[in-house]
């Protein structure tokens, strides 16, 4: 997409220096305080993000009976995990999982923006955001998948969610074989926030 | 007609950008900082379901600033302008533009502000921290915005129904997917009680809590047999204003 528009060399130096000048200015007319961008920051790193999401999967993985819960009232069953407060917190207030099996395999999209789990996923990656993956990924799920290296034959349904209403959606990945041997905690090191929106595997050496 | 309301089932797109990096460069984590600071000391959040200390809290900020405001910025762009700017580019020109349309700070004062930090990059920010503000944001993280409301009126289709998505008139907001307008689906689910979006969308249709139903929809019904995969289901979570009884 790139080289069909024409970028100014100082880009990203000039959206830098705009940003400083703006949150300066806010700070100096009493909008904002020197220290709340970084509470919003400081969240994301120690509250929300995609650790907690990899908890809740590698639960669901040893416990089929909390994977069941998990599937039939999400809210609820996080609140069994013991996470710090916030996990309905904002853009978490209504979150619901999905579980690929052998027979299904799930895709999460948005194509009308970028509504995302933030408590048990943290802030979206950038191909989540970008507008070739909301624009293909409801027509052509497989090919899309096939680009992140995720082969997904016809034999397979494929199931694809785009979040326009109130609904986060989040995906239980298949557990990887050869894991028998992992606890709770070495499991969920294995799942990527990829992995918990349908664009990639969980393998045992990721 | 917004091609931003009509993304998804857009094709010649080429390959999809498979960058896992939430943040390209360090400066967007302070754009999407002050967006979420000002989605905590929103005015709206006087009626949030948390009790949050809005009306008294210590800021000169006193607009309603949603996820709808972002949206419906971003969904007024030029269409050519959505592509070629990355999602936090198209934020701080959203976010700026605002702050000078609400007269909170001088066009010509942020340019000149902007120009002495290109001149000075590691120049700090004004020392003003507001320990109230900051404790709202933990708050309105940790407890959210959640738009379940009560609705007395039962809902209009079940589990099971077969129904249509309804082809309203083009607003400058809408959380209807374009590619799904007239569309035959199934209702999945009908979610308990109701919700209620940020805004009202005019003609669009969102007004007031509104039930709100998963409608699942057979790829083919979509894009037809020759432009979609097989064993394919699309699942779309639709306001009531968004559907129609299959008669």
């Amino acid at each position: 997409m790139t080289s069909l528009f024409h970028y100014d060399d100082d880009r990203e130096a000039n959206s830098a220096a705009k940003v400083r000048a703006l949150e300066a200015l806010l700070i100096k007319k009493g909008v904002l305080g020197n220290d709340s961008v970084d509470a919003v920051l400081n969240h994301f790193e120690t509250v929300a993000g995609p650790f907690n999401g990899a908890r809740i999967v590698a639960r669901a993985w040893m416990d089929p009976e909390y994977k069941r819960r998990l599937l039939e009232d999400t809210p609820k069953a996080i609140k069994e995990l013991n996470f710090p407060v916030g996990m309905d917190g904002a853009e978490g207030e209504h979150m619901k999982a999905v579980a690929n099996s052998e027979s299904v395999h799930h895709l999460v999209i948005c194509t009308l923006c970028s509504c995302y789990p933030w408590p048990v996923l943290g802030l979206p990656p950038y191909w989540y955001k970008d507008p070739v993956f909301r624009s293909r990924g409801v027509r052509e799920p497989r090919a899309v998948l096939s680009e992140f290296g995720v082969s997904v034959s016809t034999d397979k349904e494929v199931k694809v969610w785009d979040s326009s209403a109130q609904i986060r959606w989040f995906v239980i990945p298949e557990r990887p074989a050869n894991t028998e041997h992992l606890n709770e905690e070495q499991l969920a090191a294995l799942v990527t926030p990829e992995a918990m929106m349908g664009v990639a595997l969980v393998s045992a050496n990721s | 007609m917004k091609l931003q309301h009509y993304l998804g089932g857009l094709e010649n797109l080429g390959p999809v950008n498979l960058d896992k990096r939430v943040f390209f460069a360090d400066w967007e984590k302070r754009i999407f900082g002050i967006h979420t600071v000002m989605m905590a000391e929103s005015a709206h959040l006087n009626k949030a379901l948390p009790q949050y200390p809005i009306n008294s809290l210590p800021t000169s900020f006193k607009e309603t600033w949603t996820w709808a405001s972002l949206r419906t910025g971003a969904e007024d762009m030029h269409p050519f302008e959505y592509f070629k700017f990355r999602y936090y580019e198209r934020w701080l020109m959203g976010i700026s533009q605002f702050f000078i349309d609400r007269g909170y700070v001088a066009a010509e004062e942020l340019d000149k502000l902007t120009q002495h930090y290109r001149a000075n990059p590691t120049e700090p920010l004004p020392n003003k921290p507001n320990p109230q503000l900051k404790e709202q944001v933990v708050r309105y993280l940790e407890h959210g915005d959640s738009s379940l409301r009560a609705l007395a009126k039962p809902a209009r289709f079940k589990e099971g129904d077969t129904v249509y998505v309804a082809d309203p008139e083009a607003a400058d907001h809408s959380r209807l997917p374009g590619f799904l307008r007239n569309k035959k689906g199934v209702v999945k689910e009908v979610y308990p009680a109701a919700f209620e979006y940020f805004v009202s969308t005019g003609p669009d249709g969102l007004e007031g809590p509104q039930h709100v139903y998963c409608i699942a929809f057979d790829a083919a019904d979509i894009w037809g047999k020759e432009k979609s995969e097989p064993n394919t289901v699309i699942y779309a979570d639709l306001f009531d204003a968004y559907i129609k009884p299959a008669h």
